[in-house]
This record gives structure tokens, C-alpha cells and sequence, in this order.
């Protein structure tokens, strides 16, 4: 892995994700086609939207839970087309899910503990027999957990079992978690859906700092469209599975074609 | 960090080994004084059997949240397995055990292998299936008796029991207090959002059902021992489906319910062989009333541990 990223350019170091030409078709349905997206390491890029055009499907193309029937997907320059989840998770692709998907019955801390483990080494019969290994593993476990906590204003609700928590809370649990497992590319599936404005705001702000704190490089599908413009730095539209317009947000939010798909709702 | 969380175990480990320790005394005591007779001492022998059999199913449903509706396979691949190398092999039983314990989990990866990879309830048919072609095979091979079964010498003692229920307790809790454990859980509750943290469900699930089967046939060897003879039809869809019921009434996810009910529910049906016409009846009924009224089951998802830390102030960590 380390030898290819060395022998590649400095253009290509840049840059952490490269999509060329990527689509998938369900029978004759074609969610998404032909999409062509490329993300620099640190960039904060907004992937927006009509609904049912696609948008969740990059996700889980990108983080293997579908696989592509064309095209192309580089991680770091390597190709990951068909890696299951599970791999491309401890490679470093995190996401969140726009259906909250917490481990319900399980505490807030364990939630974020569960993650935190994709880098624990020790294996089951360390654990079984309690070896030095499991303990010194386990600690830092404990100790990314809470700073994760802490850092997401969870701290009052660790014993908490995560589907008690509010709707919010839940959803920066959902982050909290992502960054467990110290991603280097974050995926966000509108973080901020059914929030207010003011929690909208607040997890904007959030994000913002998250970015600079762990150096993460973030792709975010948001609804709401003043949310997205103003917290990318580039954006991306999908419409019917097809990209329709890429650019920095006072442009897209000129663009006919952008405007037209969104017929009807306000581009402000 | 390390440290604090070693030296706390440590002190935990000794208070624990007491108990346990004491615990073993005084049963020996009154076995060998002959306080509790031949009965009780059958009775002890079923309530350990079961509370290993639920403890294997607890793993693989409570834990991994996998239905397997086919327990009582594994308990039959284990006594026979015991049973052949006791009886035609002539080794000794500690070493029968073992032998039980491996080919169960042969077992559990020959079937879980296949159908764990799915996602769904398929397990839950190929394990009744899985458990319905053991018997049917064990009647039909001569070398071990067929329908008439194998007579068996009585070996298991207290201390087997006593020390397969220690070594299965101690290896199911710290599997469950491991990020193993943990990511087992986390499939139970989503397996899409399991997947999303790194997890690999398959390996998980495999690794509790072969877990589970394990237990399971070290509970089969222990039977064999016991009670003098073994036969297919002792383990046929109803043995099964008793093991299942140890899980769910005890509460799903719970070890200390799992155990409980098996204790309770080895009594009760101990107690209504006095009855043994009405005697299903009034097991059914028991069942459906704590159903009734206790549907997440006499613990829910609790332990004994959560019921005692409302004494206790409250614990940052439970890392034990």
C-alpha cells in the first residue's frame, strides 16, 4: 500500500478519492450513472440533491455496500471496488447512516467502544485469557471513547442506552462513532435532517471543527440546501443518478440546471 | 491505565476464586456425607447440564442475536462423541470431554460456515435440520446402538461439572467483556451498521455459533456420563426447543436469565414428574403465564451484576 502511494504523483497524493465513471444498475434501474467525483485530502465537499437521486447510493457504493457494475472507485489510489465494508471501515472510510443506525440496546459508551476496537490487535483468546495485550488495548479503547464523548457533549449520557437518547443527540452519537474509528474520510448522510435551525448550526459548527481536529477529509449529503452552502467548499449535484453540476457553492448556486432540478424549492 | 484496570481484576479474581472455591467445598461436603442422596445428586447433575446447555444457546441467540433451534444436535454429536471414546475406545473421560467438545465445534462450523455468510434466519432452519439428521443418523449406525442407544458407565462427578461450568462461565464473560464480545452485540443490534464499524458479521457469527455448539457438546459428554444410558430420541425437536425456552424466558442477551431459568425450570419439571400425565401441561402453563406477564423475559436484559450496582456508587468503568 505504501509503496504505490509513494510512487504516485504529487497531484495523486492530494488527492484521497477519485470516482471514474462509477454506476450501478438494479435490473434495468440505473441509480447512478457514469459519475465522475474526485475529493482532495481536507476538503469539506457538499453532495446535494432532489430526493431519490441517488445520493445515499455513492455512499454505499463508496463504502462497499454496493459494488459498482461500472467504473472505478480509488481510495488512496488503490482500487477498492468490491471490498466488503468491514475492510473498507478499517481502511479508514467511516460513515453515518440518514435512518440513524446506533446499536440500540447498548450504552452511548459502548456504541462509540465498539468502533473504537477496529484497531485493537489482541485477538479472542488474549481476551479469553486476559493477557497484558487485552488490557493495554482495552484502555486505550476506553480512552479514545470518552474523549470522543466528551468532544460530542455525550458525556452526561455514556451509561444511557442509545435509543433512549433524543433525536439529536442520536445523530451526533452516529459521529461520535464514525470517529471511533479514525477515519480518514468521513461520510455524512444529512447529519442535520429533523434538526432545528439552531442544532443545524451548532453541528455545522461541529463538523467545522471536527475537520481541523482529526485532519479529516469530509463528504456530506445534505437536504437542506442553506446548510450545504454554506459550511462546502465544493459541491457536487446529482439528479436522476447523474451529475448535473460540480462547483464552489455561489456558483451551483447560480446554475440553471441545478435550479431546474430543483424545481420549486428555494436555491438560496 | 493498563494497570489500574489489571490491579482491579486481580483483587475481583481472588474475591470470585473464593466464593467459588467454597462454594465446591460444601457441595462435596454434603455429597460425600451423603446429606444429599443419589436423587439430589441427579437432580444437581441436570440443573449444571442445563445451565450449560442455555449458556451455549445464550451465546448464540443472546449474544449474536442467531436462532438456532437445533441445540440439541450438538448435545447429541458430544454424548456420543464421549460416549464412543469412553465405552469403544477405552481413554479416559476427561479426555472424552475434550474430544466432545471439538468435534461439536467441527460441527458448529460445518454448519455455520454456509449459512451464517447469509444474512436472516436460514440458520435457524439448517440447525433444526442439522439436528434432525444427527438423529436420524445415530438410529440408523449399529456402532452406536441405534435406536436402543448406548449403556454408559456413570463418571461425571461434581467436579466435572463444577469445573466445566467454571471454565465455560469464566471464558463466556470475558468473551463478552472483550471488544469481541462487543462487536457481537453490536451484530445482534445492526448488522449493516456492525459491518460499517469494521466488523466482519460473519466471523462473528461463526465464532459465537462454534462457541455456542462447543458448550453444547461438553454438555452432551457430561450427560452421556450421567445417567446411564443415552439414546436418539432423547435429543430429539423437544430437547431443542427446551433449551430455546431456558434463553427466552430467562430474558434474550441475559446470562444470569439464561441460568436462572435453567435452574428454575430443572426444578419445576423435577418436581412434576410426580404428575407425568399433566406434567407438560403445567410446564406449558408456567410458560405461558411468565410469558404473559414477563414477555422480555425473568431478567429482561439485565444481570445479577446491574441489580447489585444499585448498591454500589456508580462505576465509570466495567472492564473486567
Amino acid at each position: 500500500m505504501k509503496d504505490k502511494s509513494l510512487v504516485a504523483s504529487a497531484e495523486g497524493e492530494r488527492e484521497i478519492l477519485r470516482l471514474k465513471g462509477v454506476g450501478i444498475r438494479f435490473g434495468g434501474l440505473k441509480a447512478v450513472d457514469n459519475l465522475d467525483l474526485y475529493l482532495l485530502r481536507g476538503e469539506l465537499v457538499g453532495l446535494i440533491g432532489p430526493n431519490g437521486a441517488g445520493k445515499t447510493t455513492v455512499f454505499n457504493l463508496l463504502t462497499g455496500v454496493y459494488v459498482p457494475t461500472e467504473g472505478e472507485i480509488l481510495f488512496e489510489g488503490q482500487r477498492i471496488n468490491g471490498l466488503p465494508p468491514y475492510v473498507l471501515a478499517r481502511r479508514g472510510i467511516a460513515r453515518t447512516f440518514q435512518n440513524i443506525r446506533l446499536f440500540g440496546n447498548l450504552s452511548v459508551f459502548d456504541n462509540v467502544r465498539i468502533a473504537a476496537a477496529v484497531h485493537s490487535r489482541y485477538r479472542t483468546w488474549e481476551a479469553m485469557l486476559r493477557l497484558p495485550r487485552f488490557y493495554r488495548e482495552e484502555a486505550e479503547m476506553y480512552r479514545v471513547s470518552e474523549e470522543l464523548l466528551e468532544l460530542m457533549g455525550l458525556s452526561a449520557y455514556r451509561e444511557e442506552k442509545a435509543r433512549n437518547l433524543p433525536y439529536g443527540l442520536q445523530r451526533r452519537l452516529e459521529i461520535a462513532r464514525a470517529l471511533a474509528l479514525r477515519p480518514k474520510l468521513l461520510l455524512l448522510d444529512e447529519p442535520a435532517a429533523g434538526m432545528n435551525p439552531q442544532e443545524s448550526q451548532d453541528l455545522m459548527r461541529l463538523i467545522r471543527e471536527i475537520r481541523e481536529r482529526f485532519s479529516l477529509t469530509i463528504l456530506l449529503i445534505e437536504h437542506d440546501m442553506s446548510v450545504v452552502m454554506g459550511i462546502s467548499e465544493r459541491i457536487y449535484v446529482l439528479d436522476h443518478g447523474v451529475l448535473i453540476a460540480e462547483g464552489p457553492p455561489e456558483e451551483i448556486r447560480r446554475n440553471r440546471r441545478v435550479i431546474e432540478a430543483y424545481l420549486g424549492e428555494e436555491v438560496s | 491505565m493498563g494497570r489500574t484496570f489489571a490491579m482491579r481484576s486481580w483483587t475481583r479474581v481472588g474475591g470470585v476464586l473464593l466464593a467459588l472455591l467454597v462454594g465446591y467445598g460444601v457441595v462435596e461436603l454434603a455429597l460425600r456425607s451423603g446429606w444429599i442422596g443419589r436423587y439430589g445428586e441427579n437432580v444437581l447433575m441436570a440443573i449444571g447440564i442445563n445451565i450449560l446447555l442455555a449458556v451455549s444457546l445464550h451465546v448464540i441467540l443472546g449474544l449474536a442475536g442467531q436462532f438456532s433451534i437445533g441445540q440439541a444436535g450438538f448435545l447429541a454429536v458430544g454424548a456420543y462423541t464421549a460416549a464412543v471414546v469412553t465405552t469403544r475406545l477405552d481413554m479416559p473421560f476427561e479426555l472424552a470431554l475434550l474430544a466432545a467438545v471439538v468435534v461439536s465445534v467441527l460441527m458448529g462450523l460445518l454448519v455455520g460456515l454456509p449459512t451464517l455468510r447469509l444474512r436472516g434466519d436460514y440458520l435457524a432452519i439448517a440447525t433444526l435440520g442439522f439436528a434432525e439428521i444427527i438423529r436420524i443418523s445415530l438410529l440408523n449406525i449399529d456402532y452406536v446402538g441405534g435406536a436402543a442407544g448406548m449403556q454408559l458407565p456413570h463418571l461425571t462427578t461434581w467436579t466435572h461439572l463444577f469445573v466445566s461450568l467454571v471454565i465455560v462461565f469464566a471464558l463466556v464473560l470475558t468473551f463478552t467483556h472483550s471488544a469481541y464480545g462487543r462487536a457481537t452485540l453490536a451484530v445482534r443490534e445492526d448488522e449493516i451498521a456492525a459491518e460499517a464499524m469494521g466488523i466482519s458479521p460473519t466471523f462473528v457469527k461463526v465464532f459465537a455459533f462454534a462457541f455456542g455448539a462447543g458448550i453444547a457438546g461438553l454438555a452432551g459428554g457430561l450427560y452421556a456420563h450421567t445417567f446411564y444410558v443415552i439414546q436418539p430420541v432423547d435429543f430429539g425437536f423437544l430437547k431443542s426447543f427446551e433449551i430455546l425456552v431456558f434463553v427466552v424466558l430467562g430474558g434474550i442477551g441475559s446470562l444470569s436469565g439464561a441460568t436462572l431459568a435453567a435452574v428454575l425450570l430443572t426444578i419445576l419439571s423435577t418436581y412434576l414428574q410426580q404428575f407425568p400425565e399433566i406434567r407438560m401441561i403445567l410446564y406449558s402453563v408456567v410458560l405461558i403465564l411468565i410469558m404473559l406477564f414477563r414477555p422480555q423475559g425473568l431478567l429482561g436484559d439485565r444481570e445479577f451484576g446491574d441489580l447489585l450496582s444499585v448498591f454500589r456508587p456508580k462505576k465509570g468503568a466495567d472492564v473486567r
